[in-house]
């Protein structure tokens, strides 16, 4: 049994990645952590999802076919679960943070090239889009426009926090790394250089380690 | 605590964040200060004078909230100045330094590094010298909060966070709710699906309101 | 001292710990917005004096100004975290919330309320395969398919998976689905005993 990953768009040069169920698991484990500990919205990950959601339809009719009364029933039953319960507690991590961050998200968004992957899936997009409208248009009914003319302007983008790229996050590092670039913590210290080595465990500010998170060469934990 | 509530936190070092209700409370705390010019029709806001008309002279001293101070001020036009509360001068400083963990910092705060951070807007000559005592003061007790989130079990913390400041208190609750999740998990009651804690607050209150 | 009325909102939405929604309160918020009008129509008259030579109004202006702003961003806070708060009410209680809570609300937050619960429900059903995915259930990581409950109120009856009903009476004990009763859990209807 193999799930396909992500139809290709006919993009004649995006292989066709070939996942097993199990594979295909831990992917979805791996995205999930990494939403989970980084300070940041990450880049989406569709086909992982997509393909996800496919599996749990093919597991549910599978079940729909089973005899009543199979043991092998309820085992698979509480695999679907398992499996629905983290690619739920995924996707919920993500709508937080979008509601957190959503005037930084879209503006990313915005100025984002052409080519260039989006952080947001076209769902999250549209989600994202209409908590700002509707935010916007509440503080706006509710209080901007009964205040003074000078005063009835405000920019959700100033007012609403960034995320914190510094805080620190603890990390494995799945590929080996040289030469990462740390920032000195002190006035006294100067920029140092370390080699990150397979398996090694580490705590780190999450900006010095981003790119590595993204390109799936460290796992955050 | 609910889990689905995910207030605006405190903002960072000398950044407030705009719709954080502890930063609007913090900047509510109020700085010393005096009026380096007169300052006509201000007595009455100011809290120096009765009539509206009365202006607030040269040199009298003032005592305005931090967010009024950060809009006055002005390190080309010295309208007025700002003065460091006492708990940032060099003999509380010199206190801190020799044992930072026997000072109440609620009584004296409640917002010590927070409000700490913000004064380094005002170009103070002893800028560097704040910032180094609220540095190391966190780092002197941040060890005993830490120590002693993790060791209170099931009993009544209100004196161990008595004496902490408002960013400790928030750390020391950050601790606690670690401990008890792990508890949980280890009596494996992590799956333990429970009411929202919302629910459970308007159970109370309409019970208090059928009582009273 | 100015902005007071606006600083009450703020602090008395603070105390509310816990996320906890208290009653909107219409009749401050107004009076904060009086105090902006007076505040501005003040300085508009000392503006255009202070333009004709009365240059010693300007420090008076400036400081009116400063009240303005802090009026604007309490104002604003207050309305932003009831607005977080309300959207938490959303993934506990379920899409439909008990008058208690209804009547802490102002028209327009239950409307930004409904709102945001189609939008959500717009992305719920989008994700997921045909039916979608409710991301407002599994909250915990499941461990069993039936769990034990104890019935906390008289709910009346309650259909199962497989078509069949069960009374749900107060104090009575039943073995059902996890993914059915997690909401009535969460709302206080249920409670999950632990074998």
């Amino acid at each position: 049994m193999a799930a396909a990953g992500g139809d290709s768009n006919g993009d004649s040069d995006s292989e066709e990645m070939l996942l097993t169920p199990a594979q295909l698991i831990h992917s979805l484990e791996q995205a999930w952590l990494n939403e989970k500990f980084a300070p940041e919205l990450l880049e989406s990950k569709p086909e992982i999802i997509e393909c996800v959601v496919e599996q749990l339809d093919h597991m549910e009719a599978n079940l729909k076919r089973a005899k009543k009364g199979d043991l092998k029933v309820s085992v698979h039953h509480m695999e679907i679960e398992r499996i629905r319960y983290v690619l739920s507690s995924y996707l919920r991590c993500r709508l937080v943070k979008i509601e957190k961050f959503f005037p930084h998200i879209l503006e990313k968004e915005k100025s984002r090239a052409e080519g260039e992957p989006s952080v947001l899936s076209p769902e999250e997009f549209a989600f994202a889009k209409e908590y700002m409208a509707n935010t916007e248009a509440y503080l706006k009914n509710v209080a901007l426009k009964h205040m003074p003319p000078n005063l009835q302007k405000m920019s959700l983008l100033k007012s609403v926090p960034k995320p914190n790229l510094d805080s620190f996050v603890f990390l494995r590092v799945l590929e080996p790394q040289e030469n990462i670039l740390v920032e000195p913590e002190t006035d006294e210290q100067r920029e140092y250089a370390i080699s990150l080595e397979e398996g090694s465990q580490h705590l780190i500010r999450y900006r010095t380690v981003a790119p590595l998170v993204a390109s799936g060469a460290v796992q955050l934990i | 605590m609910s889990d689905a509530y995910f207030p605006v936190g405190p903002g960072l070092g000398m950044e407030e964040n705009f719709f954080s209700l502890d930063d609007i409370l913090m900047s509510q705390e109020k700085v010393p200060g005096r009026a380096e010019s007169a300052l006509p029709r201000l007595a009455v806001m100011l809290g120096q004078g009765a009539g509206s008309a009365e202006s607030v002279p040269e040199g009298s001293k003032l005592e305005m909230p931090l967010w009024l101070a950060k809009g006055l001020h002005d390190s080309k036009r010295r309208i007025i100045s700002v003065e460091l509360p006492k708990i940032y001068r060099e003999a509380w400083r010199t206190v801190f330094s020799a044992d930072a963990n026997v000072v109440d910092l609620h009584k004296m705060g409640p917002y010590y590094y927070g409000f700490g951070s913000q004064l380094l807007n005002f170009e103070n000559p002893e800028n560097p010298e704040i910032a180094q005592t609220i540095l190391q003061t966190f780092t002197a007790r941040f060890r005993r909060i830490m120590d002693s989130s993790q060791n209170a079990y099931n009993e009544d913390t209100s004196a161990l966070v008595a004496r902490l400041d408002e960013l400790e208190r928030a750390l020391f609750q950050v601790g606690q709710k670690g401990l008890y999740d792990f508890q949980c998990w280890e009596k494996g009651q992590a799956s333990q699906i429970t009411a929202s804690s919302l629910v459970q607050n308007y159970g109370k209150r309409k019970l208090a309101e059928v009582d009273g | 001292m100015a902005a007071e009325r606006a600083m009450e909102l703020v602090r008395e939405l603070h105390r509310a710990a816990g996320g906890h929604l208290p009653p909107f309160r219409t009749d401050v918020l107004r009076q904060a917005l009086e105090e902006m009008r007076a505040l501005y129509e003040r300085n508009q008259a000392d503006v255009s004096e202070a333009k004709s030579g009365r240059t010693d109004l300007i420090f008076l202006i400036r400081f009116r100004h400063c009240c303005l702003l802090r009026n604007q961003r309490c104002l604003l806070a207050y309305l932003y975290d009831r607005l977080l708060r309300i959207r938490a009410l959303r993934w506990e209680y379920g899409s439909v919330l008990p008058n208690t809570i209804q009547f802490h609300m102002s028209a327009e937050e239950v409307e930004w309320f409904s709102r945001y619960k189609k939008s959500l429900a717009t992305y719920m059903k989008s994700v997921g395969g045909e039916e979608g995915l409710d991301l407002t259930q599994d909250i915990k990581p499941p461990k069993s398919l039936y769990i034990e409950v104890r019935c906390l109120k008289d709910h009346g009856e309650f259909e199962i998976d497989d078509g069949t009903t069960i009374l749900l009476k107060k104090n009575s004990q039943h073995f059902l689905p996890r993914w059915k009763c997690e909401q009535l859990i969460r709302q206080g209807v249920l409670e999950h005993v632990l074998s």
